[in-house]
């Protein structure tokens, strides 16, 4: 029962990754509209930047993971 | 039930120094590279320098995609990464799409992806000792204020540690959503989830994996001007 809900809490880190994500998205299609010339420049770096907001979203999800099997 | 398939079974043991276990991952990586060793050894014998077919300009534009984007991203040294940032993403995305093929997928296994990440924090290190020499590669950690030292220090051990961790979790996830739905309803469904959490997802983690090792090791072989 315990388990459940901190590995439930574990994952809560995946709003913050999503908030992330969207905000970067939102901003590159801006950024894109307004330079369509630098659209793959703009691109590439919003790859990095959604991989590295991403990854705190895979690490709550592996420490949830982590928590209920090892429990 | 589910608990079970999460964890990466034993394929089998060859029986010699009291039996040696080959894990589930090492067995599906040793088919892949058997196939794409296949396909490779059976489209190279048709290659003509001078009369290229279609299969050979296919085959030239991605080699060519491939050098500029390491030159893009590694710069003047670009020429000794390109063939090994190529073989990793051959690797990972067949890994990743093996998937569909019914097999686990290596990179299911947090020892696979460890392994990769590992080799890439050597390319990255081993590339600045290499280019900038013993002096060059050393004083790379105190830059670009000596005061930041811990903080590159402590780097060595964090970029493996998340290039591992951001694979592994990716693939695990979507391997534990699509057995989710799998339960839920088995007929028609998956197929559609699988398009996005198989192959979409598995391409994406493959560039992203790709697009920062070369990144930090751009990084890495930078020179002060």
């Amino acid at each position: 029962m315990f388990v459940a809900i901190g590995a439930a809490i574990a994952v809560l880190t995946g709003i913050g990754a999503g908030i992330g994500i969207g905000i970067a998205t939102g901003k590159a299609t801006e950024a894109i509209a307004r330079q369509p010339e630098a659209a793959s420049q703009i691109r590439s770096n919003l790859l990095l930047g959604c991989a590295l907001a991403e990854a705190t979203a895979i690490y709550g999800f592996v420490i949830g993971l982590a928590i209920i099997i090892l429990k | 039930m589910l608990t079970a398939k999460l964890q990466n079974g034993i394929a089998f043991t060859i029986p010699v120094f009291g039996g040696i276990p080959v894990a589930d991952s090492v067995l599906t990586s040793w088919i892949l590279m058997a196939l794409i060793m296949i396909c490779v050894l059976l489209t190279v014998r048709r290659l003509k320098p001078d009369r290229p077919g279609r299969v050979q300009s296919l085959l030239e534009m991605a080699v060519s995609f491939l050098n500029r984007f390491a030159e893009e991203n590694i710069g003047r040294h670009w020429r000794s990464f390109a063939p090994w940032l190529g073989t990793v993403a051959v690797y990972i995305a067949c890994a990743n799409l093996s998937g569909i093929l019914g097999l686990t997928p290596p990179t299911k296994d947090v020892s696979v992806t460890a392994g990769l990440a590992i080799t890439s924090v050597f390319l990255i290190y081993g590339g600045s000792f290499r280019f900038l020499g013993l002096r060059g590669g050393f004083h790379k950690f105190a830059e670009p204020l000596p005061l930041l030292l811990p903080i590159n220090v402590m780097e060595i051990a964090i970029r493996p540690l998340s290039l591992c961790m951001r694979l592994f979790g990716n693939v695990l996830g979507s391997f534990v959503i699509m057995e989710l739905i799998k339960a839920l309803v088995p007929v028609a469904v998956p197929v559609a989830f699988s398009l996005y959490f198989d192959i979409f997802d598995g391409f994406i983690q493959t560039i992203v994996f790709v697009f920062l090792t070369a990144l930090f090791t751009g990084e890495a072989l930078e020179q002060e001007a």
